[in-house]
């Protein structure tokens, strides 16, 4: 095994035990991202020196007895939303030419507090507006989407080419991804990990969260991250999640609502039998299984769109302006009709929010976690627009993909995608698990249970792994 | 729901005073796009909201959490389980 096929976990197990040093471990990775990135390009940037002039560091730190914890030394990516000191944050855009971010954001400068290794920047659909990634080729089918906005930072994980990758979430963007590419994803509750230095889609919906191949690390970076930022007004003061008091694996007194409407509504055959299948393990894990009804699934896009498209525009207000022809035909427009949106729609959309927020808790008076698929459809063919479905209907694929993502968004509430098991095309499907606001201890404990029935977890996505050569 | 639609001159009218000069060519796709934005979000005005405020409403005394708009925790108590 080369040391790019570690998980996180096992990755830093080996460093502490001195089986593993972060220079091999870096330069094993860099030579994953050489040999794959010109046929998946997640990545936007990489910067080979200055990863290995961090991994050094850590490993001179380690050897002199002075371990950081579980990142020490371990390579990652970031979503090119997020500012490194001295890096442009491109956006995947045009409108970006020239940028040069002057300080870390809150979260890079956390990560490298922990003494993980940056090695780059990974695409985004264009300012995060967007669930395709068009620039990222799916690291299991390079004729499929990658998924968005956080297409990038999905398909390095997926591929070996970081340990893991932090990527943003407005309407799903960690978790369309993520599912698509069969790795996990946490869309952290709203204000557990600061914004600071992330370039909004959408102030009231973003979120910033871990790209990884198993639960297990997605906590463990989840760890890193939290803790209250005054510079994001949203932040919270909830800090580091502490070890959960049951035996890993176990289940017993934990209650997984089953929705009996919205989230099995038009979803592919295939993902609906795989999420039941994974349901019925958390049963079989000690989970009690308590039916639920999703609350104003009627008003969930209206509530989305009615949130995010006038924000969205008023964040690009200078810049659509000014140079209006660097943005994609697909971003510019939506911005410019969001210029004619009107306030009372706005006020109506958080209004809604409000009564939402209120069911939503009112459903969570009875269970602990809901599962659920994470995205009716696999990852489609590249340039596939809309998907027809069992009852005739019509969707567009962006609507698709956004569609059971969505209400997390608008409640905050912490939403985690796992793989559980592919399509008979064999492209990778997710369930989501969805907790009450700062509930990631339950969503990790079902998700993490969940992993350890799977011989599988954390897997390399088997196209990128036929394409490796050392 | 509203059944209105505008025109797209009348979209270039109400851009315009937004401070958006649109050009023609632009007309057709943001008119079609906005006509589809506001059928969505038109679903909103079917809700009888009574006293309930936006969600954005925010607490100005509040040190550390939150203290802009919206705190998703605060209903739900903490959710450690």
């Amino acid at each position: 095994m080369e040391p790019y096929e570690l998980t996180l976990a096992d990755a830093a197990a080996a460093i502490a035990a001195k089986d593993l040093s972060p220079v091999e471990l870096t330069e094993s990775v860099l030579r994953r991202v050489a040999a794959t990135d010109g046929d998946l390009r997640a990545y936007v940037r990489v910067d080979p020196d200055r990863a290995r002039v961090a991994a050094a560091r850590a490993a001179r730190e380690i050897a002199a007895g002075r371990p950081r914890g579980p990142l020490h030394g371990v390579p990652f990516a970031l979503k090119d939303l997020i500012d490194v000191k001295g890096w442009p944050t491109t956006a995947s855009s045009r409108v970006r030419a020239g940028h040069v971010a002057t300080e870390d954001s809150a979260v890079a400068a956390r990560l490298d507090a922990a003494g993980a290794v940056l090695l780059g920047k990974t695409h985004t659909h264009e300012f995060a507006y967007g669930l395709t990634t068009p620039q990222t080729r799916n690291a299991w089918d390079p004729g499929r989407i990658a998924g968005g906005s956080s297409g990038g930072s999905a398909v390095a994980v997926a591929a070996g080419q970081a340990a893991f990758t932090l990527g943003t979430d407005t309407g799903g963007s960690i978790r369309v991804p993520a599912a698509l590419n069969g790795v996990v994803g946490l869309k952290p509750t709203y204000g557990l990990v600061p914004r600071h230095g992330v370039t909004s889609l959408s102030w009231s919906l973003d979120h910033v969260g871990p790209l990884t191949r198993t639960v297990r690390d997605a906590r463990l970076v989840l760890d890193a991250l939290t803790g209250h930022d005054p510079r994001d007004p949203a932040s919270l003061t909830a800090g580091p999640l502490t070890q959960p008091p049951h035996a890993e694996g176990d289940l017993t007194g934990l209650r997984v609502g089953v929705p009996r409407t919205y989230y099995f509504d038009r979803v592919a055959p295939d993902v609906e039998s795989a999420v039941r299948d994974a349901i019925a393990r958390l049963r079989d894990l000690g989970a009690e299984l308590v039916d639920v009804e999703i609350p104003l699934t009627r008003y969930v896009q209206a509530v989305q769109w009615g949130l995010m498209v006038p924000e969205a525009s008023a964040y690009h207000e200078d810049t659509l302006r000014s140079e209006p022809g660097r943005y994609g035909e697909d971003v510019r427009v939506l911005l410019e009709a969001g210029e004619l949106f009107h306030a009372g729609d706005y006020l109506r959309a958080q209004r809604a929010r409000t009564l939402m927020r209120q069911q939503w808790a009112r459903l969570f008076e009875g269970v602990d976690v809901v599962a659920a698929p994470a995205v009716p459809l696999t990852a489609v063919p590249a340039g596939k627009q809309s998907v027809t479905w069992g009852d005739g209907s019509v969707e567009a694929v962006s609507d698709s993909y956004v569609r059971l993502s969505a209400p997390a968004n608008i409640t905050g509430a912490p939403a985690l995608t796992v793989p559980v098991g592919q399509d008979r095309a064999g492209l990778p499907i997710g369930m989501q698990l969805i907790g009450r606001p700062l509930g990631e201890r339950a969503v990790l404990r079902a998700g993490r249970a969940y992993e350890l029935t799977r011989a599988d977890a954390g897997r390399l996505a088997p196209a990128a792994a036929v394409e490796a050569t050392p | 729901m509203t059944a209105v639609h505008l025109a797209p001159h009348e979209v270039a009218r109400w851009a315009l005073r937004a401070g958006l000069p649109l050009e023609g060519d632009r007309l057709d796709g943001v008119t079609a796009t906005a006509q589809h934005i506001h059928a969505v979000v038109s679903t909103l005005r079917e809700l009888d909201f009574g006293e309930v405020p936006p969600a954005f409403a925010y607490a100005a005394a509040s040190s550390g959490a939150a203290v802009s708009s919206y705190a998703p925790g605060e209903e739900a108590g903490h959710g450690a389980v």
